[in-house]
């Protein structure tokens, strides 16, 4: 079972993926912050994590490069209610962008092409 | 007895004249009631001519006058009857065959019985001071030619009117007293004088014509000034068309460029000159010509020739001399008259500059306004977002669970109504991006096309395509190019998505009144004119939608842009929607 970490400052959001990925199958966990991020990847493999760019007083794209940074074979969907942050290049270290919508389906199938399953 | 008493009596008499007058510096003369010279003095000798006093005395009054003409007899007769005469400032040749100016004082000479025995005259020569006198009264005729030029050239200062007092100071009677005048002015970029404007009479004929006219009219130089300044016709006399056009190229060696080149007059004779002087004076129809040069601070400006072609009196060296200093205050004139020309020209300039550094800053405005509306909505629509996507999300998920199959009419509507809420966002974020390009020139039937070739890449398979027909004319507009294509995009899909089931659509685009216009028409049965008028006034009424929030983005876009949009159309008839813009340069480049 592939495990998924996803980051995100909203509550809610994190309910909603989280939910919604373990009814597709997968062992998800979810954190707010980056120092919370850090401390379960320390201490847990992922096979992918799902992140948001605007994060509560940091940056998503900071975080994304930490997360490069110490664990490279990592793939990093980023999650994101902002269009215009597919243009920016610090974005292109992620493995996939994704656009926050009602519909989860895209995210169901950018999921399943990132962990194969 | 009494004749011998007479001749002692003639005697004591001259003698007594004689003692009175022989050391005066003035000349006397005494004269006889017969009229011979009694009695002169030196100086009276040498004023008539004759060599000594002797040759003089015994002289008739009747032989002197033959010479001198200063009214002698006239004043004989008049001393007889008791009366003096006077004669001032008489102009005449002495005996010697010399230039004398006279004045002659006559008197009747009564003896001691107050009996009339004769006349007793004092002749002066002012020769000197009638010079002098006569030099005064020329150098105040032309100061005050000089200070009426002046006043008239004081409140001109367009080029045409200067060169137009100038020669009129030139020609009038009461100026320079010139028949005609010619003005030729430098032109530096092609090193040639070219000629302008002239001013007199073409023929004898005309010149009688007008000179009685003016002597008529007794008028003033300055009244004369007023009235060749209302006529506009002096560019195209048949004096003017003399010149017209005439080029004299500035390396000839004319006697025009010996003018300007030595930067003094000169009087010039149709005598011993070289071949284009000849040629000059041979065109200008005259055999001797005053010419002046016009030079400011050592520039060669142009020059003023005149003549005396109708009444052919000679041009001397003294009015040479005026016309240059004519010439020198001319030079003044035209220098103010360029530099007031460059200064309404840069004021022209400055004017527009201002114009459009005021445009550009009510441009800039408008653009940070603009870029503020964008950022705003954009932060606006990014926090809905979120809330929108937790909430079809989890409707989503709902659905999907057991639990939700006896609420799934609800969930699908909340679905549903996520989704749509999304589309907005969408169109709103589309617009915010937009707001960030620049605005430029922008060629309004390609922004049609690209907008209508989006359009088509949207649509359905089952839709109709609408048509688009372009203006033959081109329509060049300003402003933000994704911003505007977002808003004609909006009524471009309204027209579509509404009402293509129903009807044909039909765009194209026209220019009217120097605005670029783009319609939309429709065409179908009385059904599809029902559908399209309720559609119509729906999205373009009160009434509220999703729709309607993109038409009024779409609005704000256009009229922001200087444009408008609306519906048009007949009571009864298809209406169709109207789109126009501002072109640039007022449709002048369509």
């Amino acid at each position: 079972m592939p495990d998924i970490l996803i980051i995100d400052d909203e509550d809610h959001i994190r309910k909603l993926y989280t939910d919604f990925l373990t009814r597709e199958g997968y062992s998800v966990e979810s954190v707010a912050d980056e120092s919370e991020a850090l401390k379960i990847l320390s201490e847990k493999e992922f096979d992918l994590v799902i992140l948001d760019i605007e994060l509560e007083g940091e940056s998503g794209l900071e975080v994304l490069k930490r997360l490069k940074s110490d664990h490279p074979e990592l793939p990093v969907i980023l999650n994101t209610a902002y269009a215009v942050y597919k243009s920016d290049f610090h974005t292109w270290m992620a493995d996939a962008y994704l656009l926050k919508s009602s519909d989860l389906n895209s995210m169901k199938a950018k999921v399943r092409e990132m962990v194969g399953v | 007895m009494s004749s011998m008493t007479e001749a002692r009596s003639v005697g004591d008499r001259t003698q007594c004249i004689s003692a009175l007058f022989d050391e005066s510096s003035l000349g006397f003369f005494f004269a006889g009631t017969e009229g011979h010279i009694e009695y002169l003095n030196f100086e009276a000798a040498r004023i008539i001519g004759f060599n000594s006093v002797g040759e003089a005395c015994g002289q008739s009054l009747q032989d002197i006058e033959s010479v001198l003409s200063c009214g002698l007899i006239e004043a004989h007769r008049s001393a007889l009857k008791g009366r003096t005469f006077r004669r001032n400032e008489h102009r005449c040749t002495n005996r010697n065959g010399h230039f004398a100016v006279l004045s002659l004082f006559c008197s009747p000479y009564r003896n001691d019985e107050g009996e009339i025995d004769g006349l007793l005259g004092i002749i002066q020569d002012v020769s000197e001071s009638y010079g002098r006198k006569s030099d005064l009264e020329r150098a105040i005729c032309e100061l005050s030619i000089m200070a009426e030029v002046s006043d008239a050239l004081s409140s001109a200062v367009e080029l045409e009117k200067v060169i137009r007092i100038i020669l009129t100071g030139v020609t009038a009677n009461q100026g320079l007293g010139f028949n005609r005048a010619f003005l030729f002015l430098v032109n530096e970029s092609e090193s040639i004088l070219e000629g302008k404007i002239a001013v007199g009479p073409s023929c004898p004929e005309e010149a009688g014509q007008i000179w009685s006219q003016l002597a008529l009219q007794q008028k003033s130089l300055t009244e004369l000034l007023n009235d060749y300044l209302e006529r506009q016709n002096a560019a195209s006399s048949p004096l003017s068309l003399l010149i017209d056009g005439w080029r004299i190229s500035l390396s000839e060696p004319s006697i025009f460029n010996r003018v300007l080149n030595d930067a003094r007059g000169a009087n010039v004779c149709a005598r011993d000159l070289d071949e284009p002087s000849m040629e000059i004076l041979r065109r200008l129809h005259t055999e001797n010509l005053a010419v002046a040069p016009i030079i400011s601070k050592g520039k060669r400006l142009g020059l003023i020739a005149a003549d005396n072609q109708i009444t052919g009196k000679a041009i001397g060296d003294a009015d040479v001399q005026l016309l240059q200093t004519f010439a020198n205050h001319t030079a003044v004139a035209i220098e103010r008259s360029r530099l007031h020309d460059d200064l309404v020209r840069h004021a022209a300039t400055l004017e527009e500059r201002n114009r459009q550094i005021a445009e550009s800053q009510e441009q800039i405005i408008q653009i940070e306004k603009m870029s503020i509306i964008g950022e705003l909505t954009s932060s606006i629509a990014h926090e809905l977002r979120n809330p929108l996507t937790v909430i079809g999300g989890f409707a989503n998920l709902m659905l999907t669970a057991e639990a939700g199959q006896y609420n799934s009419e609800y969930l699908n509507i909340i679905l549903s109504e996520a989704k749509r809420a999304e589309s907005v966002l969408h169109q709103v974020l589309d617009f915010s991006r937009a707001s960030r390009t620049e605005s430029r020139e922008l060629d309004f039937k390609l922004l049609v096309s690209k907008t209508h070739e989006l359009l088509l890449s949207k649509m359905r398979r089952s839709q109709k395509q609408p048509v688009l027909n372009h203006s033959d004319r081109k329509m060049l507009i300003w402003g933000n190019s994704d911003q505007l294509q977002h808003a004609l995009y909006q009524f471009m899909a309204l027209s579509v998505e509404e009402m293509t089931g129903e009807c044909t659509v039909e765009i194209s685009t026209h220019v009217e009144d120097g605005r670029a216009l783009m319609r939309i028409r429709f065409t179908g049965a009385e059904q599809a004119r029902k559908k399209v008028t309720t559609t119509l006034n729906q999205f373009f009424g009160s009434s509220t939608g999703t729709q309607k929030l993109s038409i009024i983005v779409a609005g704000e876009t256009i009229r922001y842009h200087g444009g408008s949009f609306g519906i048009e159309g007949s009571a009864g008839n298809m209406p169709g929607i109207y789109v126009e813009l501002p072109c640039r340069n007022g449709g002048k480049n369509a």
